[in-house]
């Protein structure tokens, strides 16, 4: 009795026991297990038969995203070949409807960038410390609560938000946009004055040796401060209070809400980079005695920055791609504020503009006014595949440079 | 820096980190709590007569007998102020030119007032929209329509700086001398005999088609679009990303042809969604011509695309997190690769990638983008089973935009807006909630 074990890949795995002739049976289940050499060749067809039929669905990925790049390119091309760059990139002329249309969307290539800027600088701090909390300060049962939360804030439909927006918050900021604005900047900008109050009056008292004079020069520039503080934090409240916001479909509100939908992303994926720094690191940090705060600042967080910025790449994206909010909640209004830092004006943004004017486009003969739409998908795309691309090296560089240590 | 400094600065990190998980948790409140408070209104509210009298006359729902009597009830009622309209038009006749000409142009409004109100008055032609056929169906509705009755909104322009401030002037003031002061306050003391309000539960909410393009009626169209969307993209992409995971845990071998799959998918996951949408425009309607215009079928392929990389890694996860013992033991009993993943990797990873399977599907019934050109049109009725391939649907998601943003009635309609956004966000939460229990499950049960 001749028995051949055969190894196939890096595995071990037994794939067949050939067994000579007179023992062989001819049952189903068996059939994997007691073979003819006929048999043999027909498995062994059928098994490179079967591998290529799941490389083929697995590559169907790879094929869906080819077609979508040539699909939308070519009917973007169109556009460029009729127009030429120019006109899309420099001109803030925004009138399809024209004849001819004049195709400038400066100023909504502008609004994008604005609603983006906004929401990344809402999110990024409140995901990146929401993320610290999660991997490091709360302790594991409550933990188990705060991440389902994150979760149902990342599946509520994005048409959802944008109804709150336009319906809820719209009318609300533009009746009690002042107030709002006010209450806003005490309750961000009052903590975090106080910290730094404490911890300046504390640096400069630090040279002082004597412990009693030391007490008093700090208590006396922390109300010297405290009440310059206040002074200021009321100031710019009553500036903030004045403000009328004339429309509240603006950027303003648009940015909020993009950035409650891109932090359930960058909590997870920051979370994540966190967690992949090891024990080892904030143990040693712990050992030469110093705090939490300072261990994640000074030790954990440089470590995991690579994999946050991923995270914060991924954060902007989804707030770049994003259609609904923007659509029902931005004003659709397709110029540059005045000053251009204005997020109360009204703006109009490169997803808006696709999902709005397609309607009225012609798509069947494919007028300049319908290309120019796909050449703006094609231009999100473009943004969206470089990004992607940009954070998937960092991730697994950073997996690379963690694990090497 | 002193050791208090330090102190203080490390307790108020922790609080900013907890802080900034609150706001979450807070915002998650303040969006959810309005939709689910007015969503439920447009189930349980206080219907008038008029309400009860459209479900009869269009759905033919409820007892004619009794609902007769009501209508007598308050016909009895409504008598009184049509007579008070009666005499005014004739005081009108015998006025001097001048004055009658004035008070025509304020009676036109409060007759069309009225008829918002209580609906079609004595004389009036049978209207051809079936909004115009009834008054108020919903009782705080008709309060405010009283206060429309009551006073003339005026704009005061007098500070060219400023914007533009509202003010109320009574009506009955504006009628003093005639005969008609005497009908806004019987009006506004005597609405409840006209309208008969009634606490109702309106279940029809969710099974009825709409009246009238969403003024009267339910959403059971939208429902029904958005489960066939959801389901028909589930159908396409759940086997393929089953299948492409198990390729990618069980045969790719590292590589750039590996890696670069892996790229395609997270690239796939990153494009933006209305870029799908253009996606689905252009290759499934204009070249594949999957249908002669928009469709179920060409929304449902575009969906599924869209929600392929997400299954894909779930169901990845899902194969990965089956402990090696399993697999080797199967192995080892003479099972071939394929035998052992049918029969053992698949069935242990099978919670798993259902748990991803839902999450993608609350993910395809939420979103909007990609079926904008592809399957959604703003009205029409339930399609059958047998349409999904032909015709396009109403959808919950495409419909919430349309009705707060593009109908001409939005700021009437905002029951039935808040009513399909309470639904369309229980079925995606619901869906959520569903996995994450799974999930709870099954890491339960790893940990044996």
């Amino acid at each position: 009795m001749k028995t051949e074990h055969r190894c196939s890949g890096n595995d071990t795995e037994i794939n067949s026991i050939v067994m000579s002739e007179d023992v062989r049976k001819e049952s189903g289940r068996s059939g994997a297990f007691v073979v003819s050499a006929g048999k043999r060749k027909f498995q062994k067809f059928a098994k490179r038969v079967g591998e290529s039929t799941l490389l083929l669905i697995a590559s169907f990925v790879a094929i869906v995203v080819f077609f979508i790049f040539y699909f939308v390119a070519v009917d973007a091309v169109p556009y460029f070949q009729a127009r030429g760059f120019a006109e899309f990139f420099t001109s803030t002329d925004w009138y399809p409807a024209d004849e001819p249309g004049k195709f400038g969307a400066l100023a909504i290539i502008y609004g994008s960038l604005m609603v983006t800027l906004g929401s990344t600088l809402l999110a990024v701090p409140m995901g990146v410390s929401a993320a610290i909390c999660l991997s490091d300060i709360l302790p594991f049962s409550v933990r188990q609560y705060a991440k389902p939360v994150i979760e149902m804030l990342a599946a509520i439909p994005s048409v959802a938000f944008g109804f709150f927006a336009l319906v809820i918050f719209a009318p609300l900021l533009q009746t009690q946009g002042g107030p709002i604005l006010m209450w806003a900047w005490w309750v961000l900008a009052a903590p975090f004055l106080l910290l730094a109050i404490i911890v300046i009056s504390d640096l400069l008292t630090a040279n002082i040796e004597d412990q009693s004079r030391r007490q008093l020069m700090s208590t006396t520039l922390l109300v010297v401060f405290g009440a310059a503080a206040l002074g200021f934090l009321y100031w710019v409240g009553s500036v903030l209070r004045q403000i009328e916001i004339m429309s509240g479909t603006n950027a303003l509100n648009v940015s909020i809400i993009l950035s409650f939908m891109a932090l359930p992303t960058i909590v997870s994926v920051s979370e994540d980079a966190l967690q992949a720094v090891g024990r080892e690191l904030r143990e040693g940090s712990y050992a030469l005695g110093s705090t939490r705060a300072e261990t994640i600042v000074r030790t954990v967080l440089p470590a995991a920055s690579s994999g946050i910025l991923a995270a914060v790449i991924l954060g902007v994206m989804r707030a770049l791609g994003e259609t609904m909010v923007v659509w029902m909640a931005s004003g659709n209004s397709s110029h540059i504020p005045e000053p251009w830092f204005n997020y109360l004006e009204a703006v109009r943004t490169l997803t808006a503009t696709i999902a709005g004017d397609m309607g009225e486009a012609d798509q069947v003969t494919g007028s300049a006014r319908y290309h120019v739409l796909f050449a703006m998908g094609l231009f999100l795309l473009v943004i969206s595949f470089f990004s992607n691309l940009v954070s998937e090296r960092i991730v697994v560089r950073q997996r690379k440079i963690l694990s090497g240590q | 820096m002193n050791l208090g400094t330090r102190k203080i600065l490390d307790r108020s990190f922790s609080a900013v980190g907890i802080g900034s998980i609150a706001v979450m948790g807070i915002a998650l409140l303040i969006v959810i709590v309005p939709i689910v408070h007015n969503g439920l209104g447009a189930v349980f509210f206080t219907e008038t007569i008029e309400h009860r009298n459209m479900l009869y006359n269009e759905f033919g729902k409820g007892d004619k007998a009794e609902l007769d009597k009501e209508n007598a009830a308050a016909e009895a009622y409504r008598k009184e102020a049509y007579s008070l309209l009666a005499r005014f038009e004739t005081e009108m006749e015998t006025m001097e030119p001048e004055r009658q000409q004035e008070f025509r142009s304020k009676y036109g409004p409060v007759q069309t007032a009225l008829r918002h109100l209580i609906g079609p008055l004595p004389g009036d032609e049978e209207a051809i929209l079936t909004r115009y056929r009834y008054g108020q169906t919903r009782w705080e509705k008709a309060e405010e329509k009283l206060h429309e009755l009551l006073y003339e909104a005026k704009w005061d322009y007098s500070d060219p700086n400023a914007m533009a401030k509202e003010y109320f002037v009574s009506r009955a003031a504006e009628f003093e001398g005639t005969s008609l002061v005497k009908l806004f306050p019987y009006v506004e003391n005597n609405l409840d005999k006209m309208l008969r309000p009634r606490f109702t539960i309106y279940w029809g909410f969710l099974t009825d088609s709409s009246v009238d393009s969403h003024i009267f009626g339910g959403i059971w169209p939208e429902i029904q679009g958005t489960f066939f969307l959801a389901v028909g993209a589930m159908l396409f992409a759940f086997p393929l990303g089953v299948i492409a995971a198990i390729y990618f845990t069980e045969y790719a071998r590292d590589g750039f042809f590996t890696s670069m799959l892996r790229s395609a998918n997270s690239t796939l996951a990153g494009v933006p969604s209305i870029v799908f949408g253009l996606f689905g425009l252009a290759f499934f309607i204009n070249t594949l011509k999957v249908s002669e215009s928009k469709s179920v079928l060409a929304g449902s392929l575009t969906l599924a695309i869209m929600i392929l990389p997400t299954i894909i890694r779930a169901a990845e996860e899902a194969i990965l997190s089956v402990p090696k013992t399993y697999k080797e033991a199967s192995l080892s009993l003479g099972s071939t690769k394929w035998n052992t993943i049918m029969t053992v990797i698949l069935p242990a990873a099978l919670p798993g990638i259902l748990t991803g399977g839902v999450i993608s599907l609350g993910r395809a019934a939420g979103e909007t983008a990609p079926i904008i050109f592809t399957a959604a049109v703003s009205v029409g009725s339930a399609i059958g089973i047998a349409d999904v391939l032909s015709s396009p649907t109403p959808a919950l998601s495409w419909n919430i935009y349309n009705l707060a943003s593009e109908h001409e009635a939005a700021a009437e309609i905002r029951h039935v807006q808040y009513g399909m956004v309470l639904a369309l966000v229980s079925i995606v939460l619901l869906l959520n909630l569903s996995a994450i229990l799974l999930r709870a499950r099954i890491s339960k049960k790893l940990k044996g």
